[in-house]
Parts: structure tokens; sequence; C-alpha cells
């Protein structure tokens, strides 16, 4: 069963971006029409000093496969430190959902500047392919309840 | 160990100063060897108040649980101060309250217990299966029960409770009044739990943890016993938006025990209240212990031991870790 869901299997992947630097990125490479997997869902923040990390786990718990942070490289934070900040929260929230037993293939992070079109394309290339190795998630998914 | 006959004059000096409104310390309970919580608003009441291996609870918890009532027009609040006994783990959670400005320094009287360690009640009720009402006291390694007329001496290692096998600070950190010689640290941490945790694979570590979680009922009772659960509006009692729905299922169970869990990264002390309390015996502080242990590694951090620290998560360091950044 497991086997055949995995054949085939496109997995959804939650990402969110910052205004500032990855949304203009990932725009970049539309505009430049880069193809790349069409599995995301981009999500706007304008920082991802603004991402909860509980974000993480309700995106996991409500059908995504995969969550992707994105922001500007350290240093050109649109807010001079927002993705400091992030970087603390995810690096401790990533090791826990590892630690708990979720595939740290799931979460990721990725600085991502408005000129870098092409390496938004490798950043979801990457995720893709490292989520679709490890299947859908089903570990804490909420399910449909039929009362 | 701390004298009590001494404990009740410092008690008895200390509630009677003009500018002290509580004292909060620990009483022999109603069954067996348990101790509970003393409130006690007047000299007359100290003579119940004792300090021994059984008074396992973190009263650090009820400075920030006390409701704070509207007051009539006209009414000056009562700004004396609150005196709290504290072991050396609930002292650290006075440290961490202090780092976030829970309450002002001057509002609290803090009477240091040096602690050379309390007992794990299951573990005590597993040994003295039945005992009605008894007393325990420690001389030297040993514990000492009496109840039925009769004592019996029991190495401390069988009895104490996990948290002070890995004890790093049984002086308090912060006191005002220390009732007792300092204590040297008898013990360390070396973490091997949570890295035999690490250690198994994937599948392994969900297989257990879904277990774990899957008992859980949602009583709630870890945050609220928590030093620092204190905040008014929880994120897991919120409306707008919810974060973990109400039923009891794996789904929401998980997402409650990371929320409570994440919310204590760089501010857990450590002083195992919450597994203490699990109903249904939930190894919380494995969770808890992972965060203490990480943020140690990463970011050279420990919560509650200096109060002039800043809280980890409202601080960086350009040069923190990123390895996994793609």
């Amino acid at each position: 069963m497991a086997e055949e869901t995995r054949e085939g299997f496109e997995p959804n992947i939650v990402a969110f971006l910052c205004n500032w630097c990855s949304y203009a990125g990932a725009d970049l490479a539309g505009t430049s029409r880069i193809q790349y997997p069409s599995n995301v869902r981009v999500i706007r923040v304008m920082c991802t000093g603004r991402v909860n990390p509980l974000f993480v786990m309700n995106a996991l718990q409500q059908g995504a496969d995969g969550v992707l942070v994105s922001g500007c490289h350290p240093g050109d934070c649109h807010y001079m430190q927002g993705n400091y900040y992030a970087r603390r929260r995810f690096t401790l929230m990533r090791n826990f959902l590892e630690y708990l037993g979720v595939d740290p293939a799931r979460v990721r992070m990725s600085w991502v500047s408005a000129s870098e079109g092409s390496k938004w394309k490798e950043v979801i290339e990457e995720v893709v392919e490292g989520v679709k190795a490890v299947g859908p998630m089903d570990q804490f998914k909420r399910r449909q309840l039929n009362w | 160990m701390v004298d009590n006959a001494k404990l009740k004059d410092v008690a008895k000096e200390v509630i009677s100063r003009e500018d002290v409104r509580l004292l909060i310390g620990y009483r022999p309970g109603t069954y067996g060897f348990r101790a509970r919580p003393a409130f006690v608003e007047n000299s007359d009441q100290v003579d119940e108040l004792i300090f021994s291996p059984a008074c396992v609870s973190n009263l650090s918890s009820y400075l920030t649980l006390e409701e704070k009532t509207p007051l009539p027009r006209g009414v000056e609040p009562d700004l004396r101060k609150v005196a709290v006994m504290v072991k050396g783990c609930d002292s650290r959670a006075l440290v961490q309250q202090l780092v976030e400005k829970a309450y002002d320094r001057e509002h609290i009287l803090v009477l240091g217990i040096p602690c050379r360690g309390v007992v794990d009640m299951a573990k005590v009720e597993n040994r003295f299966p039945g005992v009605i009402s008894g007393e325990i006291a420690m001389e030297g390694d040993n514990l000492v029960f009496s109840f039925d007329g009769k004592e019996e001496t029991v190495p401390k290692e069988e009895l104490l409770a996990e948290k002070c096998k890995r004890c790093r600070y049984p002086t308090p950190l912060i006191s005002d009044l220390l009732l007792d010689d300092e204590v040297e640290r008898f013990a360390d941490d070396d973490y091997s739990d949570i890295t035999a945790m690490e250690g198994k694979s994937t599948e392994e570590k969900w297989a257990f943890w879904e277990e774990q979680f899957s008992r859980c009922i949602r009583c709630y009772s870890c945050r609220n016993v928590c030093p620092m659960c204190y905040c008014e509006d929880c994120v897991l009692d919120r409306l707008k938006p919810v974060w973990a729905r109400r039923s009891v299922d794996i789904s929401e169970n998980t997402v409650y025990h990371i929320s409570r869990a994440y919310h204590l990264a760089g501010r857990c002390i450590q002083c195992g209240e919450c597994e203490r309390v699990c109903p249904v015996d939930i190894p919380l502080m494995l969770l808890n212990r992972k965060f203490y242990r990480d943020v140690e590694e990463l970011y050279d951090y420990e919560p509650g031991i200096k109060v002039e620290e800043k809280p980890l998560l409202s601080t960086f360091s350009v040069d923190d870790k990123e390895d996994f950044i793609l």
C-alpha cells in the first residue's frame, strides 16, 4: 500500500516566503520562465521573523507534506534582524520535530535573495525531491472523522 | 538538611515583618509521606511549616498563579512582598521569571533552601505501600522513613527523584535568606536519555512518541503546574486562531505537546513538575530536555542562571549555526 502511494506521489509543499527577497526571487524565476516543480504553495509574509514555528506544525497537521521557510540572506533582512531570529527558532523547531520522528527533509529553510531566480528553482527541486523520498506526511496529519 | 526549628524561627521572623504579606512554604500532607504547600499569612501558622525530602513541589508557580482582581476605586494595591521557600531547582524558576520580567524583584522575598535531593513519591509508595501517615528525613546519604512507630533507612539513590540525580544547582541561585549551609554540587547531567532517543531511527522515534501522545487525556496539568507557563492568554486556550483543537486524538495531542514544549525552549529550568503531575506518565522531561540540551549546545545558554540575562529567543548571534539551511 505504502509503495503504491509513493509511486507517482506529488507532495504538497507550503512555502513561507519573505516579501522582500524570496518572494521576489520566486517572482523572478517566474518572469524568467524558469521551470520548477509545481508542488509548492506560496504564502507571502513580510519577513521570516513573522513566521511562528507553530505555523510549521500547523501546516504539517493540515495536510502539507513539507514546509519551506525562505527569506533574505543573513545581513540582508529588510528589517535588519528578522531572519536572525527566525534562524534560531527554526533550528530548534527542526531539531525537535526530528526528535519526535518527523523526517527533517520535511522542514526546510533557505536563503533566497530577489536576484536568485535560479537558486529558487534549485531549492524547490531539492525540497520536492527530499519530500518525495520520505513519502506522504501521515504522522500527525489531521484526519477527517466520519461521525 | 534544613533544621525545621530554625526554619520555623526564620519563617516567624519573616512573616512578622511589616513588608511581607504572605509566606509560601511546605507543610505535612494528609496522606502517606506527602508534603503540601502552605500559605502562611500570620505568625500563628508557622508551626506547621516543614522542609523534608518529601517537599517535591515547586512553589515558584504560585507567584504567578495568584489572581489579580480589579480593585475598587480608591483602594491601593497590596504591594507587600511575598516570601517563598525555594530549593535549588525552584530558584532557577524564579530567576527565569525575573529574566522575563514577570514581576519585580522587590515584590518577592526568597528563602533559599540548599537541598540534597527530594524523593520521587511514586517510588516511595511502591516501596512502602499503604502507609497512612509517615515522615521522611535525610541523614547523610540515607533517607529515614518513620511510620507506624518504626523507622527504616534506605540509601537515597534508590528513591531520589530523577531530576535530583542530575541536579547541577542544589544551592539556590538567588536568595535573600539562606536557611542552611550551601550544598556542593553532587551530580551532573550527561543527557544519556536524550542521546539514546536521538540514536533511534525516525520510525522508532515516532512509534515511541505516538504511543506516549495517544495516552494523553489533555488535562493540561503539565501546563498549569509549570512555573514558566504563566501567560494570561495561553496559545492553547486561544479561540482565534485555534492552534490545537479540543478533541483528544493523536493529531491534536501531538500538536499540544509540540506547542507546549516549544514554548519552553530556552526557558524550561528542569524542575520536573510537568512529569510529576502527569496522570498518564508521559515522559515530558524527555521533550523539555531535548530543547535544554540543544540550547546549551548550539547557543551556550542555560536558562534560569543569571537575572541579567536576556531571553534566548529574543536575542541572536550573527554566527549562529545554519548548516541545515539551503
